[in-house]
């Protein structure tokens, strides 16, 4: 940013919000969830240095604490062999250079991660010694002895630290919260927590603020001015600042800033401390600012908002300051006041040390609370001080000998071998643990639990190569989501029926859209995010039934208003609203006690009367162009042309590889989720749809392939499908395992008993996957069978109670492009992205993988990266648990009524993710893959800077490579012995943890 | 069948028993580090909707005798203590209004209890919240159940007790804790009027039953009103009506099913219950009605304005709740206690509802509420009090919480410097002597025994040593006779009720 300083500062302030962008939550308003990576703006960065900075912006995990990876290291989840593995993967430099006799770099770092880094912290200390355990522990007496003769380290001067950080690392409230205990931000939150709220509402709030219009701190403004709060927090003279400030937020911003920080250089780093101390808000406000045709209007400027954090900030760390030293001061002047006060500064600070005895942490933070109420002696600070220094240092020594004991006793290390040893020895133990960074260490850890799950997965991959068998004469091919769900799905389809293909594809199966159902006020675009479709696809009644769907549409007009009239009236209205109220009480008790008691024959007898209440209308798709009026994202043309609907068509079913040898019916397959009650509703469903069910998309491209226009279109592009083939849409719902099939009534006669046989199996198929989701949730039937597991799923997508409908996406862990012959008769667990892609079928530079790794690459790692980050650290990247949430502004949610706005993953979502990077095995040749790396900016950033990693089977040899920046294509070489079953059933009866790949002897033919 | 009906109704003690038992089994649980996993969860969970449907299988056998035979009226089933003027005994009553808010509490609190069970699923508050919940239960059971005031208080402060606990669920919050104390000590207002009245009514009225309360008209209407002004002022705080309010717009940091049961449908009609319990009472002193509807009146003002510009869910619910019991506020004030009976029961049935399916709102509604009236629309200030909730909460903040807050300090204070000092500590003892470095002692007590020890050495040495028939002989008869006096006169029944209600007072 130094480049920067002889812009204008106006042009300077608008690149750093642009900056802002990088780094807060960019979470669109909650109806719209699509995942994505939650360091988006790191992406440019490598994985390890994205992680470092993240942690240093925010202080947030990056990865799981190390209790759980040494956790997974007892269950056999990691071993030594991958943590081994992981410090070379890792780039340790001398791992095999000697550090004390016998010992070298490696051994002592393997030690040194078994071992941990946690510090004892006195009171454990003084406990075990008291209670003798330590006593009796000969290598913490010897280790304990030999670090005493060690010279002590002096640490910096503290003063000097205290000023050095602010606007860099953090911000005046960071600092005050340490020196008194007192945060500001919680005070500057619930100040403008519900003027930020009503300013972004979109649609709860009835009455807004009559100064809106005039932006956000014009409308802060004006209420502020009038609030009587000041006076009541005993802030008297801030009303009248306030009245008196400018009316152009960018004058009050330039006066605010030199009174916090007069060094010009730092205020870029201090306003995005600001902005990250209440990211969901911050980030949400930005996303509004960024995005204003998704507003209602009322103007959002990020701005305005910075303008009422600084000047907040300034104001309530004016008044702590006051009260904190007794006379009015500036906050700047701060650091000097304390630099000639060691002796309060360093009471002051060990009043958090966790690591104090608990006697001396109870003077020190009495002593800041008497400071607090009236004034305390110098003597009294200093005398506490005089008695802390030397707790301090017993705390650094105690810490010192727990940690090198543990390290010794991991090493095998006896106390006669520490004599031996001689402190020198023992400090260059020491320091070579250390060498190992918190967030190096993380990092090891995370390449060998990543490295333990690939071994398993690249040795089933090779254990199936000989398996694979191409079917002859299918009696159906599925077409699926890519979706790690559908994994199991698909699996058990075939294990029933092994004479059916399946596919997998991006949900949105190559027809990017806006979509407008027959209920639908507005459309909705199901595609990728990235995409901007072109088109609007509208469902229509079909001819003749134009009177039913007008019945239907009143119906439903009149029974969602009276809905809406009910919940909206009960709570605003004066009159109307007891009178509904009362009403609707005994029905809402009946409805209370059925959704309770029987949750899922309520919500199926619910559907039934809403639909015999509005009618059944049958619908057809609009799928042709009227005109040849040009398509634009912002005026999308109604309908494809024939051509583009031939090239459609085309496209995909080369991208899946089904381009011969079609089966007579062919089925897509979209999915969605139903659960109630549940505000991250959309999070649930498909990714490549942006979040919406993407039923309608397998709908419109049967229709398509199967209209004699398109037919004949196919056929000069040497597609031929011939009459003995229909295609059939369905769409899946991945929450209680049932399926919705379109457009039955247009099958032709012939495909009837086809068909028949079919929709049995499927139903077969899903009821299978019901009872291998249960053995994951622990209130599902243990051991259930299909029947039961089905009616239970039903009862969980009904229950209004229920947190965790369905686990979506969780322990998703890695992608295969390739021929299902690669991955079928695997026990994958769902735990894998299957994306159809035939290499044999590819031209020489690969283009049909590019596309696929271009549209799947990014949403996969999306995904995996939102459920990595909202899992390693649910309270800072997820939003916690979804048992105290409260929707708020129809945009996001908080905790309670006045909390930050809450991004991220809910942690009932993540709590049995398995957090990893997504491994994207690709089947082709090395060559091509490095050739579409280099060309693709998009990839070269995904795979170049490690946010996914990236393999080569090959789709001859079936030799698998796998790609690491530093050091190019590694070739994998390991035992290809994998367990073997009949049926996916006897692999994962009884099991309720995440479990290791398989052979299913009965999923091939 | 007569004789079915009568034991029948003297079971009904086991409807706040029983969630009471299953939250004693749940505590013992915790207490042994039993109650650790998943696995320890549906024990829990089966407990206390056993409990509660319990509660509710009673509730409804009485109900359908009743419906037969009529309600059983008030019931005495034991004496609990009392002297010759008052007595306070265990005992319910089962008359229409109890059985029907009993009834429909107990359904609620079932349901409630189940959609629990699968809500908080693995959350490290499982089983505290499960105590909680079925404190509550029992609480608020006995509150709609009891036959007299003093068991209705002790339901009254469990209500409370578990409320805080609720609020302060997500304890690591700060903002969760600070209203937990808020709404603790806000309510404690309210106590003070309920004891207030209960002192009184032992006074004037030689007891608390419910029966008894109806008999106010023979007592002057003056009393009446000191006695009724203090119910009054517990049903205000417990509704949360002005100038109470304030604490429950800030209650909602617990978790949506307590939040749900708590402030939309149960505990925040509690205050209308007591009133309409109190009707005959009440309509003894027509000013105290009048000042019912005012402050109904007033709050329901006060609701609609600060509901309008509500942004987030929860609140906004809040506000409707806070507006309709106020209406019911306003009915009793004028009279109409059925519709205010009929409009509870409703009220609590719809919001249990809507408050449970908050997290759904987005589904359920499809676009912003219409605007307010024109007139209110651009006028800044009356927006500003609405959003800052008229600045009741830093009002009670102010007033109620701060000083409590600092008295509790100053307590701290003086226990630290002068009652701590004076005590004294093991380990940190001085030797008094330096030809006696053995005897160590710190603190007054520690001065005293020493000197003690001092004297007694002395007095065994001079005194007692010395052979019979000495002064210490003689000291130790006159002692003896003076301790049987004392004795004696605490075994009279004033002293000895005396003694328990200054228990009694402690404890409470």
């Amino acid at each position: 940013m130094s480049g920067q300083c002889d812009l204008p500062i106006r042009e300077r302030l608008a690149a750093w919000i642009e900056h802002l962008t990088h780094v807060l939550p960019a979470q669109a308003p909650i109806r719209d969830f699509v995942h994505h990576n939650t360091l988006h703006g790191f992406q440019h960065l490598p994985f390890d240095e994205a992680l470092a900075a993240a942690h240093r912006l925010t202080g947030a995990l990056v990865h799981w604490p190390e209790g759980r990876f040494r956790e997974c290291f007892e269950q056999g989840r990691v071993t030594l062999d991958d943590l081994s593995a992981a410090l070379d993967d890792a780039g340790v430099a001398d791992l095999d250079a000697e550090i004390v006799r016998g010992l070298n770099r490696r051994d002592v770092l393997l030690a040194s991660l078994l071992a941990g880094d946690e510090e004892a912290g006195a009171q454990r200390v003084a406990w075990l010694r008291r209670e003798g355990q330590l006593a009796d522990d000969s290598l913490f007496r010897h280790c304990a002895s030999a670090l005493a003769s060690l010279p002590a380290a002096d640490g910096p001067d503290a003063g000097q630290a205290l000023c050095a950080g602010v606007g860099a690392t953090r911000t005046w409230r960071g600092l005050l919260a340490e020196v008194c205990g007192e945060d500001v931000l919680e005070r500057t939150r619930s100040i403008l927590q519900r003027h930020l709220a009503a300013h972004l509402d979109l649609g709860v709030a009835a009455w807004r603020n009559p100064a809106r219009e005039r932006g956000f701190f014009a409308a802060w403004r004006a209420s502020a001015g009038l609030d009587l709060a000041w006076e009541l927090d005993e802030l008297p003279n801030v009303r009248d600042e306030i009245l008196h400030l400018p009316d152009d937020p960018l004058d009050v911003l330039l006066d605010e800033l030199p009174r916090l920080l007069p060094d010009e250089s730092l205020w870029h780093g201090y306003l995005e401390r600001l902005s990250l101390e209440l990211p969901g808000w911050s980030g949400m406000f930005l996303w509004r600012d960024r995005n204003p045709a998704r507003g209602d209007g009322t103007p959002v400027a990020m701005l305005d908002y910075l303008t009422v954090r600084v000047l907040l900030e300034r104001l309530l760390a004016d008044d702590l300051v006051r009260r904190l030293v007794g006379w009015p001061m500036g906050v700047a002047e701060l650091p000097a006041h304390f630099q000639a006060r060691p002796d309060e500064l360093l009471v002051r600070r060990a009043a958090h040390e966790a690591g104090l005895p608990e006697d001396l942490l109870g003077q020190a933070a009495s002593l800041v609370e008497q400071a607090r109420a009236g004034h305390v002696d110098e003597a009294a600070w200093q005398a506490l001080a005089e008695s802390l220094r030397p707790a301090l240092l017993g705390v650094q020594a105690d810490g010192a000998a727990w940690r090198l004991s543990a390290l010794l006793g991991q090493l095998g290390l006896v106390p006669g071998d520490v004599d031996a040893l001689g402190a020198p020895g023992l400090a260059r133990l020491l320091d070579c643990s250390a060498s190992l960074k918190a967030l190096q260490r993380g990092q090891v850890w995370l390449l060998a639990y990543e490295r333990h799950y690939r071994e398993q997965l690249f040795s089933a991959l090779t254990a199936n190569h000989p398996r694979r068998r191409s079917s002859a004469g299918p009696s159906a091919q599925v077409v699926m989501c890519m979706d790690d769900r559908e994994e199991g799905t698909r699996r058990h389809l075939e294990e029933i029926a092994p004479d059916i293909e399946t596919f997998g594809a991006a949900g949105f199966f190559g027809v990017p859209m806006y979509w407008q159902g027959l209920d639908d006020a507005g459309r909705s675009a199901l595609c990728p995010v990235v995409v901007q479709p072109r088109h609007l696809i509208r469902e229509l009644p079909a001819p003749g039934a134009e009177a039913l769907a007008g019945r239907r549409a009143a119906r439903r007009e009149r029974r969602l208003r009276w809905r809406e009239r009910f919940y909206q009236a009960t709570r605003r209205r004066a009159l109307a609203g007891p009178l509904l109220a009362a009403l609707g009480g005994v029905p809402a008790l009946a409805a209370l006690t059925a959704a309770t008691l029987v949750p899922g024959w309520f919500t199926e007898t619910r559907r039934r009367w809403r639909e015999q209440f509005e009618g059944r209308v049958p619908t057809r798709l609009a799928l042709t162009a009227e005109g040849a009026d040009p398509a634009t994202p912002e005026q999308p043309r109604p309908g494809w042309s024939e051509d583009e609907q031939v090239e459609r068509v085309a496209a995909f079913l080369r991208m899946i590889g089904l381009t011969r040898d079609f089966a007579p019916l062919v089925v897509i397959f979209g999915h969605g989720s139903s659960s109630q009650n549940n505000p991250h509703l959309s999070a649930y469903d498909c990714g490549a749809c942006s979040g919406r069910h993407g039923g309608p998309n397998a709908r419109v491209f049967a229709a398509l392939a199967n209209r004699p226009e398109v037919r004949a279109g196919l056929a000069g592009r040497g597609l031929h499908i011939g009459d003995g083939t229909w295609f059939l849409a369905a769409e899946h719902d991945t929450c209680d395992d049932g399926v919705e099939w379109y457009d039955l009534d247009q099958v032709p006669p012939a495909f009837q008993p086809a068909l028949d046989v079919l929709v049995g199996q499927v139903g077969e198929a899903c009821r299978a996957h019901a009872a291998e989701r249960c053995r994951r949730l622990a209130s599902a039937p243990l051991r259930p069978t299909p029947w039961q597991a089905r009616r239970h799923m039903l009862g969980r997508a009904g229950d209004i109670s229920q947190a965790r409908p369905e686990l979506g996406h969780a322990t998703n862990a890695a992608a295969f492009i390739g021929r299902r012959q690669m991955s079928r008769g695997l026990f994958l667990d769902r735990r894998v992205f299957l994306i159809s892609y035939d290499p044999t079928t590819d031209d020489a530079g690969g283009h049909i993988v590019e596309g696929i790794l271009l549209a799947a690459g990014p949403v996969g790692a999306g995904i995996a990266l939102e459920y990595y980050f909202s899992s390693v650290d649910n309270e800072r990247f997820g939003c916690g648990s979804k048992v105290t949430h409260n929707l708020t502004g129809s945009f996001g949610v908080m905790e309670g009524a006045d909390s930050d706005l809450r991004t991220g993953l809910p942690w009932q979502m993540v709590e049995i993710h398995e957090p990893m990077r997504l491994l994207v095995v690709v089947e082709q040749t090395t060559d091509v893959l490095s050739a579409i790396v280099q060309r693709q900016p998009a990839l070269q950033e995904l795979v170049g800077n490690a946010w996914i990693v990236v393999a080569a089977k090959d789709p001859e040899s079936g030799a698998i490579r796998r790609y690491c920046p530093r050091r190019g294509w590694l070739p994998w070489s390991g035992s290809a012995v994998l367990p073997q079953v009949a049926r996916s059933a006897d692999w994962f009866a009884g099991e309720s943890e995440a479990l290791a790949p398989a052979i299913i002897l009965g999923g091939v033919r | 069948m007569k004789t079915l009906l009568d034991h029948l109704a003297d079971w009904v003690w086991l409807v706040p028993v029983l969630p009471l038992l299953a939250v004693v089994v749940t505590g013992a649980r915790v207490l042994l580090g039993r109650a650790v996993g998943d696995a320890a969860e549906p024990l829990t969970a089966r407990l206390a909707s056993l409990a509660a449907f319990g509660g509710l299988a009673l509730m409804l056998a009485i109900d359908a005798l009743a419906l037969a035979h009529g309600a059983p009226g008030h019931r005495r089933l034991g004496h609990w203590f009392g002297n010759g003027n008052w007595e306070a005994s265990f005992s319910f009553m089962l008359d229409p209004l109890s059985l029907i808010l009993g009834t429909l509490t107990a359904l609620i609190g079932w349901l409630v209890t189940r959609f629990s069970a699968n809500y908080l699923h693995r959350e490290a508050g499982f089983h505290r919240f499960f105590i909680a919940l079925g404190f509550f239960l029992a609480g608020i059971q006995f509150v709609l159940l009891a036959g007299n005031g003093l068991l209705a208080f002790v339901g009254w402060e469990m209500c409370g007790i578990s409320s805080f606990l609720l609020i302060g669920y997500a304890w690591h919050r700060p903002v969760a804790t600070g209203n937990a104390l808020f709404a603790f000590v806000t309510n404690r207002a309210g106590d003070a009027g309920f004891l207030l009245a209960l002192g009184l009514a032992a006074a004037w009225l030689g007891g608390f039953e419910w029966t008894a309360l109806s008999r106010a008209r023979e007592i002057s209407v003056v009393n009446d009103r000191l006695l009724v002004i203090g119910f009054v002022i517990a049903a205000l705080a417990k509704s949360a009506q002005l100038p109470f309010t304030a604490w429950i717009t800030r209650a909602l940091e617990g978790p949506t099913p307590s939040s749900a049961i708590f402030y939309g449908a149960v505990m925040v009609h509690a205050g209308v219950y007591l009133l309409l319990r109190l009707e005959p009472l009440l309509v003894q002193v027509p000013d105290v009605m009048v000042g019912l509807v005012v402050a109904g009146a007033l709050t329901a003002i006060y609701a609609w304005l600060c509901g309008l510009v509500q942004t987030d869910v929860k609140s906004a619910l809040i506000f409707g709740v806070v507006f309709q019991v106020a209406l019911m506020f306003v009915a009793i004030g004028l009279g109409w206690t059925t519709l205010a009976l009929v409009h509870l029961c409703l009220h609590a049935g719809w919001r249990i509802w809507q408050f449970l399916l908050a997290p759904s709102w987005l589904s359920i509604t499809r676009e912003r509420p219409p605007l307010p009236p024109a007139w209110l629309r651009q006028n800044q200030l009356l927006y500003t009090i609405a959003v800052q909730r008229f600045w009741l909460d830093k009002l009670a903040q102010t007033l109620l919480v701060e000083p409590t807050q600092s008295f509790s300090r100053d307590a701290r204070g003086l226990e630290e410097h002068f009652i701590d000092r004076a005590i004294g500590q093991p380990g940190h003892g001085k030797a008094l002597h330096h030809d006696r470095p053995l005897v160590r002692v710190d603190g007054l007590p520690g001065r005293l025994l020493a000197s003690l020890s001092d004297s007694l050495q002395h007095i065994e040495y001079r005194l007692l040593l010395r052979g019979k028939g000495g002064a210490a002989e003689r000291l130790l008869h006159r002692a003896g006779a003076y301790l049987r006096t004392v004795e004696g006169l605490l075994e009279q029944p004033r002293y000895l009720m005396m003694a328990v209600m200054a228990t009694f007072v402690v404890i409470l």
